[in-house]
């Protein structure tokens, strides 16, 4: 099994590893902006050097988000809001130094778990997704589209519109079978032959939106130097704290792990139902809240499960199964690499170096989180107005670099940090967005490679055994995110009611 | 019936098929929101038409705002008419102070902070990425060649 290791990659998966944390303990930055910001350094680098500084990214940025959850309350990722419900409490009995500790053990379990998952569950895939003719590629892209927008809580038709609408705005390019171009405008065609680039749309998506959104509300410092400087150790942490927790710990890295399997599930959804499953198993519920172990174990293992099963569609169907996903995929395709069904035959070497460095990774991200805890809880002062403007700075480079030096790309930062925007105030999912931008050009293409192996007939869709067992999934999902679309609105309803 | 299940495949006219098909589903689909959710919006005892809300949020910081978007306009437009270094050096620095609020804008330490923070950083990232790693960066006036070395300084 050969695999690519040594003190150069280890140096920069630590890198990666110190970065992302940083990223993830500073609200408002997640792992995704981490791995998109440094994703321009990977250019020069080979693949394998490129996969470590990633995924050290990836696992750091999970990670980090954990800290201000603790200390203060805020998720520093969106993955790590149920660790404020356990988390913040024990933190004002001045256990904080145990909760972040505690936090960090979970959370490389979870990694751990879930790469084994990953080892394990891609092969299989992969050698299912071989036999998949364009019918089901296109299904199962149809499939990830309705994932998504089944899980855009409540507002499913508005998911699946702006997920289309990321579709119909992949396709502004020239159609790659006939040459032809369309919906460009005159002017544009010499810099629009291949649609928009994916890195200026993600980063303009997510950091440039955010950039805007914290403009607009005067980036306000969340926190002052007290909540770091009096982290308390009024109860020492100890490994005993997990006992009794093995199964919570299993259950609720495979909770993330198989949530972050199903494209476009963020991790925030994957700790909430690992939450509420420790609850519902737990033997005393009404503690889970006040600051209890129980529920920090269970949102800190499902978080992290969610980096190895993210990457399981991504390797074996070349679909990303969540945004910081979507970012490799462009690191993949930079470096030349297709990942998709063939991926792990024809790459076997960047395989094994993948799981090499998850695991790398994941002991790293201990090693530097446990330890220095108290140096940690000082990442959450570093102030946002000293960060965005470097942010930006870099984004550019990152942009402009996307296919040799265009301004053109370096625009469509602003533009689509301006679409972000936009959709996030009219209350879209822009997450759905993305995914449907990413895969747009594949469902197309599938679509008329389907359509023209049938002779344009639709009924082609249909006639395939394999093609059923899509088809039934995509209806499981729809009927399950109706029920839940009416669930969650009376919910909301009843909140309302009640807020009146 | 079988006619109504087939589409064409027409060579010169494919690129059109599935941008067709999407953009009917989106009218289709966009009707729809509009139509469930003014209906929702009259159940609650309100009009199907509601005025929309506020667009930003109450008390927004204006000058953060739209100096934002006019600085970053501003930064893109000069990039690569001055050079890469040079100008984010300013731009850098440019945003630091947009974004320090009125509080510390009489606060010399943190303007100099800010000079230190955009020349390391941009330097950090020019001489890293340009010159080390051979990436393109935007190239202008300001641009450095030195021949003898083989390096540009962007």
């Amino acid at each position: 099994m050969p695999f690519a290791i040594g003190p150069e990659y280890i140096a920069v998966a630590l890198l990666g590893v110190v970065i992302g944390i940083i990223f993830g303990a500073i609200p408002g930055m997640t792992a995704t902006m981490a791995v998109a910001v440094f994703l321009p350094l990977t250019y020069a680098y080979s693949m394998e050097m490129a996969l470590y500084l990633l995924l050290g990214l990836y696992v750091g940025g999970i990670s980090g988000g954990l800290v201000p959850a603790i200390l203060i309350s805020i998720p520093g990722t969106p993955s790590s809001v149920c660790t404020t419900f356990d988390g913040h409490p024990m933190a004002l009995r001045g256990e904080s130094e145990r909760a972040l500790k505690i936090g960090v053990t979970a959370s490389f379990f979870g990694g751990l778990i879930s790469l084994a998952v990953l080892a394990l569950f891609t092969p299989i895939l992969a050698g299912w997704a071989i036999k998949f003719s364009a019918v089901e590629k296109f299904l199962i892209i149809l499939f990830a589209l309705t994932v998504i927008a089944a899980l855009s809580k409540g507002q499913m038709l508005r998911g699946i519109w702006i997920g289309l609408l990321g579709v119909l705005i992949a396709m502004m390019n020239q159609f790659s079978v006939n040459n032809a171009y369309r919906m460009v405008p005159d002017g544009l065609k010499t810099y629009m032959q291949g649609g928009f680039q994916l890195f200026p749309v993600l980063i303009g998506l997510f950091a440039m939106a955010e950039m805007f959104e914290q403009c607009e509300t005067g980036m306000h410092a969340k926190y002052s130097k007290d909540d770091s400087a009096g982290i308390g150790e009024n109860v020492k942490f100890r490994f005993s704290d997990f006992k009794g927790q093995v199964i919570n710990v299993f259950r609720s890295s495979l909770i993330g792990t198989f949530m972050g399997i199903l494209p476009g599930v963020g991790g925030s959804a994957a700790s909430l139902i690992a939450y509420s499953q420790a609850k519902s198993w737990s033997k005393h519920p009404e503690l889970l809240g006040t600051g209890v172990p129980e529920g920090l174990i269970a949102s800190e293992s499902s978080n992290n499960g969610l980096t190895g099963g993210a990457l399981v569609p991504l390797l074996s169907l070349g679909i990303p199964g969540d945004s910081t996903t979507a970012v490799l995929i462009g690191a993949f395709m930079l470096q030349g690499v297709q990942v998709g069904p063939l991926f792990i035959t024809n790459n076997p070497e960047v395989w094994n170096t993948i799981l090499v460095a998850l695991l790398i990774c994941n002991v790293l991200m201990f090693l530097v989180m446990f330890f220095p805890v108290k140096l940690l809880a000082k990442v959450i002062l570093i102030p946002q107005e000293r960060l965005y403007p470097v942010v930006l700075m870099m984004c550019s480079v990152g942009a402009y670099a996307t296919l040799n030096g265009r301004m053109f790309d370096v625009w469509c930062l602003l533009l689509f940090g301006v679409v972000g925007y936009l959709l996030k105030k009219l209350h879209f999912p822009v997450s759905c967005f993305l995914i449907g931008f990413i895969l747009g050009r594949d469902l197309e293409n599938y679509f008329i490679q389907a359509i023209t192996a049938y002779n344009g007939h639709l009924t082609g869709f249909f006639v395939r055994p394999m093609g059923w067992v899509i088809w039934a999934l995509i209806i499981i999902f729809v009927a399950y995110a109706i029920l839940d679309n009416r669930k969650s609105k009376k919910r909301n309803r009843t909140a309302a009611m009640k807020g009146e | 019936m079988g006619d109504l299940f087939r589409i064409d495949v027409v060579y010169s006219t494919q690129h059109w098929i599935f941008p067709t098909i999407i953009i009917s589903i989106l009218v289709i689909l966009g009707l729809v929101i509009l139509v469930t959710e003014g209906m929702g919006r009259v159940k609650a005892g309100k009009g199907f038409f509601t005025k929309p809300g506020r667009f930003f949020a109450e008390n927004y910081d204006k000058v953060k705002l739209w100096g934002c978007v006019v600085l970053m306009v501003a930064y893109f437009f000069l990039l690569d008419k001055i050079g890469f270094t040079v100008c984010s050096i300013i731009f850098v620095f440019l945003f630091n102070t947009l974004f320090a609020g009125p509080a510390r804008m009489k606060d010399v330490r943190y303007h100099v902070v800010s000079v230190i923070i955009s020349v390391v950083s941009v330097l950090i990232i020019s001489i890293l990425f340009g010159t080390v790693f051979d990436i393109t960066l935007p190239d202008g006036v300001c641009t450095i060649w030195i021949q003898s070395l083989g390096i540009t300084i962007f």
